[in-house]
């Protein structure tokens, strides 16, 4: 199970704004695709999974501010539940 | 003076495993958001820092600069402390006001981390003026990296310890890279040995992926400057793996490059070879001390996580000698 996470980047980023949602709960997912596109006080900027598998539950809704290091969603290997 | 001993060898390579294992986890939880600043990751570097230590005595001091935990973990600091330090809580070295940059304990010879670019070599020097005058029989280390071998304070330091032959000893702690500039793009001349050579003291290039080759060149710097023969400059080239700073997105290096450091060039391999070589310990001893150094750092961050955040009663404390009654 890979945890795709907000990461904590720059000197003070304290949260983020999920600004949209590029896969779904339920979808297959191939390492290296975005999973969410998120909004930092700088830049904006896709989430991607590390590892293939399928999406579980969207912790966040679109236009959620997410704190940093927060987890938004897994990424389950074959077998795996959340 | 040479070789390390086989109790040497075997407390070089653990304290190597250490910093790998320390830094490699603190960076993934400072993408969790859990270290306040953020951090400079030194996974790569470990042999120049633990070779120089190898050479230390305790009472030795240090200063060095923003990328410092591999030196304070091998000067003899506890993962613990440093850990918690990071995490800006009161347990930490410098009781959770420094975090990363600032990790010290000038009372154990650390005078500290910072963020100003070649500051680390001039304050080094002070403390070796200082144990000049004291007629101390210690060094005092500098440690710099490639980008503050181009900056003027840095050279300033080297020229006075050389006029006032001080015991001092200066590190370039050469990761071949400032944030994304390649040091060969930016070396005036090519060879930084060269150089330093030119300001009157003995320069060296060496490899600073072999603990034992920087263990040798510090401890024979260190008996110069207790004999009263000056300062001494090493240049220990060695790699970072991972980007400047935590979350790095780097573009200025091909994956290429960092892979052929990480497969052909590494000092925990390398050193792991030396120690299997001279029977210093089994292949079962080597994965039992690296299993346990997995122990010592996953307590490192329970202790971290547990420990409470300085209270804001201590607030004023540190931020003077205390000598001068300010209330504030
Ligand atoms: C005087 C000064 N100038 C610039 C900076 C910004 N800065 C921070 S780290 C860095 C690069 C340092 O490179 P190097 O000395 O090679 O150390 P490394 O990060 O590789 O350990 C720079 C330019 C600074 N902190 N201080
Ligand atoms: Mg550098």
């Amino acid at each position: 199970m890979e945890e795709i996470f907000v990461p904590a980047l720059g000197m003070a980023m304290d949260s983020v704004v999920l600004l949209e949602w590029t896969k779904q709960p339920g979808d297959q997912v191939n390492a290296g695709e975005s999973i969410a596109v998120i909004e930092t006080d700088k830049t904006t900027l896709d989430l991607t999974a590390e590892t293939s598998g399928v999406l579980g539950k969207h912790r966040y809704q679109v236009n959620d501010e997410v704190p940093a290091g927060n987890t938004i969603a897994v990424v389950l290997a074959p077998g795996e539940v959340e | 003076m040479s070789t390390l001993d086989k109790e040497k060898s075997l407390a070089a390579l653990r304290q190597m495993m250490v910093i790998r294992d320390f830094e490699e986890t603190a960076d993934k939880l400072c993408l969790r958001g859990k270290v306040p600043g953020g951090m400079h990751n030194s996974s790569g570097q470990e042999a120049a820092a633990v070779g120089v230590m190898s050479a230390l005595a305790p009472d030795d001091v240090i200063a060095t600069t923003h990328r410092s935990h591999h030196h304070t973990l091998a000067k003899g600091f506890t993962p613990k402390s440093v850990m918690a330090e990071l995490f800006a809580k009161s347990t930490g070295v410098s009781g959770g006001r420094g975090g990363s940059m600032h990790l010290a304990g000038v009372e154990r010879g650390h005078f500290g981390g910072n963020g100003i670019v070649g500051a680390g070599v001039g304050i080094a020097m002070g403390a070796a003026l200082g144990i000049q005058v004291l007629k101390d029989k210690k060094v005092s280390v500098g440690f710099v990296g490639d980008g503050g071998m181009n900056t003027g304070r840095t050279w300033e330091a080297i020229n006075m310890a050389v006029i006032y032959k001080l015991p001092f000893i200066i590190i370039c702690d050469n990761n071949q890279y400032a944030v994304e500039t390649f040091v060969g793009r930016v070396t005036g001349g090519g060879d930084l040995a060269k150089r330093a050579s030119g300001f009157g003291l003995p320069s060296f290039n060496i490899n600073g992926q072999d603990v034992e080759e920087v263990y040798k060149y510090t401890a024979e710097a260190r008996e110069r400057a207790l004999a009263g023969e000056g300062p001494t400059f090493i240049n220990a080239v060695t790699y970072r793996y991972y980007g400047h700073n935590v979350g790095e997105k780097g573009q200025y290096r091909t994956q290429e490059e960092i892979a052929e450091w990480r497969t052909s060039k590494d000092p925990i391999d390398y050193f792991t070879g030396v120690v299997l070589e001279r029977k210093f310990a089994t292949q079962q001893e080597i994965d039992d001390m690296r299993a346990s150094v997995r122990t010592e750092i996953d307590e490192a961050v329970a202790f971290a996580e547990s420990s409470p955040e300085p209270a804001i009663s201590t607030i004023t404390q540190g931020v003077d000698s205390g000598k001068l009654g300010i209330q504030l």
